[in-house]
């Protein structure tokens, strides 16, 4: 843990109680009495949701391995997402234990990153990534993935860049919910559709997307109408179907492929 | 309302100057519990679980209470460490599903001023993750948690 310095303070989503019982620990609390934002929540990282999956069933992680080095953006929202997906496609190499693609990842997030300003921050680690890639060390590969999204998203709130930290994460989430989306579609669990249920994530995310008005990005609005699809359907108490499944993958697909070229 | 030190940006120079010192204050003091956060989640390392950069902090009263809600998944394991550098403080932490019900494991533990939460999932979805400092030398105590899973 090299990063002590990302004050990632709750606000919206704490609340304040009046006096605690601090002795005798309640079994249940009135969850209404909460706030029902969920800003400054702590998006899981790709391997989060990946290790889940894992447990449930084998999976095939070369298959998703991207080998496309993607496009080329000059607009910094564009980038932003792109570094996000990118990040997550380092989470797959690692699932895939595949040395080659985590240096490549490595040295496209550094691309990425000076491409917004924030390069810097990050050489460190991506040297640390090839590294530990090399060892074939993949848990200081993961952790490294998750301090140089870590280390790009301060370095983007020390300069008021706060929104476009935010589409790193989105570009990381989508990209991550893709392949989700994809695996358990191939082989359907209702324990696998279960790990789409994140309905306060894709809320947290629409609430960010909405305060983005002066970014004139097409395939934004495409990402904020496509959320107001899948929200539905990850919303329900009720399992989630092979059908929901498809129907979210055929969406995080197309958005996915927008955020890597210049179609859109 | 959000917290951060960098939330004085719309509020022009001369207030933002006048903020600076004290919010530099406030952060030295929350990167100091975070420190302690992550001296409680240290042993936990070595048993394979992978502690997130990102973390939660602020400052509470004493028997004051926050929550966070966060998203967890059914077939990860979960731990939570509370931490404040203030020695003298007990700090408490549990996890609660989104029904309002205490989910946590029964080793969960408090000890001064660090605590800890497990949580194994039974289901996918939002868990409330209550922060108390139950009491404290100081009239504001910094908290910080952190998270860990495998």
């Amino acid at each position: 843990m090299r990063s002590f310095f990302k004050l990632t303070l709750v606000g919206s989503c704490v609340f304040s109680l009046a006096s605690a019982q601090a002795a005798e620990v309640p079994k249940h609390i009135d969850v209404k009495r909460l706030s029902k934002t969920v800003e400054d929540v702590v998006v899981p990282l790709p391997n989060e949701i990946f290790g889940a999956l894992n447990k449930l069933d084998s999976v095939n992680w070369k298959e998703f391995v991207r080998t496309n080095k993607g496009t080329n953006f000059t607009e910094r929202p564009r980038i932003a997402l792109l570094l996000g997906a990118t990040i997550a496609d380092g989470f797959i190499a690692v699932q895939a234990e595949d040395a080659p693609s985590v240096r490549e990842i490595g040295q496209r997030v550094v691309r990425l990153a000076k491409g917004i300003g924030v390069g810097n921050s990050i050489v460190p680690h991506a040297k640390a990534i090839t590294e530990a890639a090399d060892r074939r060390d993949w848990v200081e590969v993961r952790n490294e993935l998750d301090r140089t999204q870590n280390s790009v998203q301060q370095a983007m709130n020390e300069v008021h860049d706060e929104k476009l930290s935010q589409l790193v994460s989105l570009g990381g989430w989508l990209r991550g919910t893709e392949v989700l989306t994809a695996v358990v579609d191939r082989h359907f669990s209702v324990d696998g559709a279960e790990l789409l249920h994140q309905p306060d994530l894709l809320e947290y995310f629409q609430r960010k997307l909405a305060n983005m008005a002066e970014f004139h990005v097409p395939l934004l609005g495409q990402i904020r109408s496509s959320l107001v699809e899948v929200k539905p359907i990850i919303e329900t108490d009720n399992p989630i179907s092979a059908a929901s499944v498809k129907k979210i993958n055929q969406i995080t697909s197309r958005l996915d492929e927008g955020i890597v070229t210049r179609l859109q | 309302m959000r917290l951060t030190v960098f939330s004085t940006r719309r509020v022009g120079w001369l207030v933002a100057a006048a903020l600076a010192l004290p919010a530099v204050s406030s952060r030295a003091s929350v990167d100091d519990a975070h420190s302690f956060a992550l001296e409680a989640a240290e042993p936990y390392v070595k048993q394979g679980y992978q502690i997130r950069e990102d973390y939660w902090g602020g400052d509470l009263g004493a028997t004051e209470k926050k929550a966070v809600r966060q998203q967890l998944f059914k077939g990860n394991d979960y731990w939570f460490w509370m931490g404040t550098e203030v020695e003298q403080a007990k700090v408490s932490v549990h996890i609660y599903d989104s029904d309002g019900k205490l989910a946590e494991q029964t080793d969960s533990w408090q000890k001064g001023h660090f605590a800890a939460a497990h949580l194994v999932p039974k289901a996918t979805g939002s868990y409330f993750i209550i922060v108390t400092v139950d009491s404290s030398s100081e009239d504001r105590t910094h908290w910080a948690l952190v998270y860990g899973f495998k």
